[in-house]
Formats: C-alpha cells, sequence, structure tokens
C-alpha cells in the first residue's frame, strides 16, 4: 500500500501526469499520478490516505521547494497538474462527503486589479494542501467577496493585488469583510503587499508565497 | 492636475520580428536564473515562441516635453507637470537638461491568449505571460534607444529609464504622464487604477543631457528596505 503511495507523491513531485506524458524522461512508459491513483483506490487503498499522503505531502514537499528557490513557477505548476489528473479519481468521493476538505478559501483579485496568474498559481497550492477553492477571479469588489462569504459560510478569504493604488482596494475590502465578519480570516499577497502593510489594514496575514499562505491555513484555520 | 502643454509625440509600429529576446532572457523570466531548465519546459518554450510574432502588435512612442526642468529632493517639474518621482529616481534625473517620456506595448492578443489559457492549461499561460513580459521589455528597450539617438543627435546623453510603480515612484503618477500623449496612445488605455490596458504595456521617463549617465541597473540604485522587485527578482509589467 505504501508503495503504490509513494510512487503516487513521487509522480506529483516531479509532474509526470500520466503513463503517456514523456515527462520527466526517466519515469517516460511508467505509470504517472493518473493511474496511480486510480490503482491505489481500486487496490483499496482509502480515499483518505490517496489525497493525504500521496497528494497533499508531495504538494506540501513542491510548495517548501518553491519557497526555498530549489524549484521554480513551472515546476510548481507541472505537479499541480499531476495532481489534479490525481484529484479527478477523488472527485466522486468529495461529492458523497466520504472525503471532507479542510475548508473553503475564497481567492479574488481586488477591484481595479486584473492580475491573474499570481493568484492562480496560489490557489492551486491551496487547493494541493485540500482545501477547496472558490475562485472569484479577478476585478472583485468588496461586495462580491462578502456575497461568496455567505454562500460558503464558515470560509477563509485570500486577497491579491498587484498594484499600489489597487492595494487601497484591498484595504476597503479587508475593512468591510471585518466590519460585517470580525472571525473571518483574510490572507493578503501580491509584489508589492507587506507584512506591515497587512497589518495595517487589520489582515490576518500575509505571505509572500503560496507555501506560506497554506502553513497559516493549517495552522490558523482549520475547523474545531 | 496640470495640463501637459502640447507635445510632438513620435509613434513607432515594429516588426514582430525585430523583437528577438535572448533565451537566457526569457528563462530568467520563468524562474531558472543560471539553473538548467526541465525539457519539458523547454520544449514548451520553444513551441509558443513559434506562435508567438503574429501574436505582437509592437509599438511605442516618446515625447520631449519643451520648456525649463525643475526638481525638488524629491519630485520633477516638466512642463508645469509634477511627478512624484521620489528621492531615488529624482536623483538620477536631477542633471538631465530635458527628459523623455515614453510607452511601449506589444498590444492586447498575447496576453488575451495567456488568458484564456489559464482555465485549462496553467502552464502554458504562465510561460506565454513570462514570454509577453519578456517582448514589452524589448519594445521598451527599443524605443529607449530611438530616444538615446534623438539625444546624441543635441550632443546629449541619456539616463536610465524609470517607472511608475518603480524605485518609489508611485504608480498613480500614471495619468500625468499619460497626459502627455493623444489619447489612447499605442492602443494605451488607464483604468481608474491606473493599471496599463493592455497589461503588457510599459511607460516612463528618460533623463536627457549633456551630464546625466547611464547606471548599471537593478537593486544598486535604490535603497528600499521592502521593495518587491529586490524580493523576488525583476517584476513583470
Amino acid at each position: 500500500m505504501n508503495e503504490i503511495l509513494e510512487a503516487l507523491a513521487r509522480c506529483v513531485e516531479r509532474g509526470k501526469v500520466n503513463a503517456k506524458s514523456p515527462y520527466p524522461p526517466d519515469l517516460k512508459g511508467q505509470d504517472g499520478a493518473d493511474e496511480l491513483a486510480r490503482k491505489a483506490l481500486e487496490a483499496g487503498v482509502s480515499p483518505k490516505d490517496v489525497l493525504t499522503k500521496g497528494l497533499v505531502d508531495a504538494m506540501r514537499r513542491v510548495g517548501v521547494r518553491f519557497r526555498n528557490k530549489e524549484i521554480f513557477v513551472p515546476d510548481v505548476l507541472m505537479s499541480a497538474k499531476a495532481m489534479s489528473a490525481a484529484m479527478e479519481h477523488l472527485k466522486p468521493h468529495f461529492l458523497s462527503s466520504s472525503l471532507k476538505r479542510r475548508g473553503k478559501v475564497v481567492m479574488g483579485t481586488v477591484a481595479g486589479d486584473l492580475h491573474d496568474i499570481g493568484k492562480k498559481i496560489v490557489s492551486m497550492m491551496i487547493e494541493g494542501a485540500g482545501w477547496e477553492v472558490i475562485d472569484l477571479g479577478t476585478d472583485v469588489p468588496p461586495d462580491r467577496f462578502l456575497k461568496a462569504m455567505d454562500e460558503h459560510p464558515g470560509c477563509v478569504v485570500g486577497l491579491s493585488a498587484l498594484l499600489t493604488t489597487t492595494m487601497l482596494n484591498m484595504e476597503k475590502t479587508v475593512k468591510e469583510i471585518k466590519r460585517l465578519s470580525p472571525d473571518t480570516k483574510v490572507i493578503i499577497g501580491g509584489a508589492p503587499v507587506t507584512p506591515d502593510f497587512a497589518a495595517q489594514i487589520g489582515a490576518d496575514a500575509y505571505s509572500p508565497d503560496p507555501q506560506g499562505a497554506v502553513e497559516y491555513l493549517n495552522s490558523h484555520c482549520l475547523a474545531q | 492636475m496640470a495640463a501637459a502643454a502640447p507635445t510632438e509625440t513620435r509613434v513607432f509600429t515594429l516588426d514582430p520580428h525585430q523583437l528577438a529576446p535572448q533565451r537566457e532572457t526569457l528563462e530568467q523570466a520563468l524562474g531558472y536564473r543560471g539553473r538548467s531548465v526541465p525539457e519539458a519546459v523547454s520544449l514548451l518554450l520553444d513551441d509558443l515562441l513559434a506562435s508567438v510574432p503574429p501574436l505582437l502588435q509592437p509599438s511605442c512612442a516618446f515625447c520631449v516635453p519643451p520648456g525649463r526642468l525643475t526638481t525638488t529632493a524629491s519630485s520633477i517639474v516638466c512642463s508645469a507637470v509634477e511627478f512624484h518621482t521620489e528621492p531615488i529616481i529624482t536623483k538620477r534625473l536631477r542633471k538631465s537638461t530635458a527628459v523623455a517620456l515614453f510607452v511601449a506595448t506589444i498590444g492586447p492578443r498575447l496576453e488575451r491568449w495567456s488568458k484564456e489559457l489559464t482555465s485549462s492549461d496553467m502552464l502554458r499561460a504562465f510561460v506565454l505571460d513570462a514570454i509577453a513580459s519578456v517582448m514589452v521589455e524589448a519594445v521598451a528597450e527599443w524605443v529607449e534607444s530611438a530616444v538615446a539617438s534623438e539625444a546624441a543627435t543635441r550632443g546629449w546623453r541619456v539616463t536610465n529609464r524609470y517607472s511608475p510603480g518603480y524605485c518609489g515612484w508611485t504608480v498613480a503618477d500614471q495619468p500625468k504622464l499619460f497626459s502627455f500623449f493623444p489619447k489612447r496612445v499605442c492602443g494605451i488605455s488607464l483604468t481608474s487604477s491606473c493599471l496599463m490596458v493592455p497589461i503588457k504595456s510599459v511607460s516612463g521617463i528618460i533623463g536627457l543631457g549633456p551630464d546625466v549617465k547611464r547606471e548599471e541597473y537593478e537593486c544598486s540604485l535604490c535603497d528600499l528596505a521592502d521593495c518587491f522587485r529586490r524580493r523576488e527578482g525583476p517584476a513583470r509589467p
């Protein structure tokens, strides 16, 4: 059992999506994350073990290596692609509620800002850590975040901004969220954002990288 | 905001094939600084690069506003318009006789394609976005050279180019900079948050004069303690 999960984790870390995928070259012709996740479930491995031991642990190592600048964004995205292929086999278990995610995170780039890719990469890493992400996209006004919070009670909110001008909208959004729902945790990030700014506007956390956001979620936001 | 004086704008449309960034620059934009690029990424880069030229609409423009230039410790006043360039940039522009203001873009098509791909293939979307960033920097380098050639005809030299949003210069000054150009110059517009659309656009200022000089760029110019450019390497437009 452990062998198949170790092989699955290895495929996720190395970005080996499926047997057809020729990359990485030393795994050519071998099963990828897609086949291994299916085979693990068929062999009786619990969906929870496939998720936590096969996927989440692997993505955590990917996140740490990215933070340490041992690997780079394309490597992370290849891993995320392999993870997604495996995750497809877990979907029925999520839908039947036999497998639960750690919680929900509503993500969005704040009003006036159209930058998308950084927020998407963070979202993928958060999903890889076992959380469900509701991605509201870009140029998201405060009321859309509030509506999503109503639709997903107990969610955490993640905000992204890439311009100093839209950091002002980030401040408005955080203040509105905290005014109406003081217990909702808010994480912020984006190139010009700093820990001081996060403290100044009342956000609960700032992270300069995806893994920091994941670690904050896992340490501060898990439902009791 | 003071209205900019009428200024002659020189607009250029470039052939996409004029933009031929070095492989190393593209790989750096993907994050691989001095590291080997995985074969899968390298092949994807080749594949996408072959598709890119028809989607590029590179154009750029510059103007040299008339009138006397004055500076304070943290701003520069050009044709009665004050740019809050902050000390790091202002110091480098102080000896300028005049300045050139410029814009550069690769047009909207490439970023549109990248955005479409974000929902289905993030790796391709990211690599395309990196290519687009490098291409618009190449257009900015082209207009910088054009400005330098123009300056040389007056016996002047040029400084580095500086952009709103960097080295302390507020991005909120974008409308002032764009006020020197015809509306929608090179197809670029500004949002209310001063974001250029197409996003893959660059704007900025270059000092001109007999006593200015170019310096080695990057973070050696600047002492901002918590700058994203220092944290993450050169940022993307």
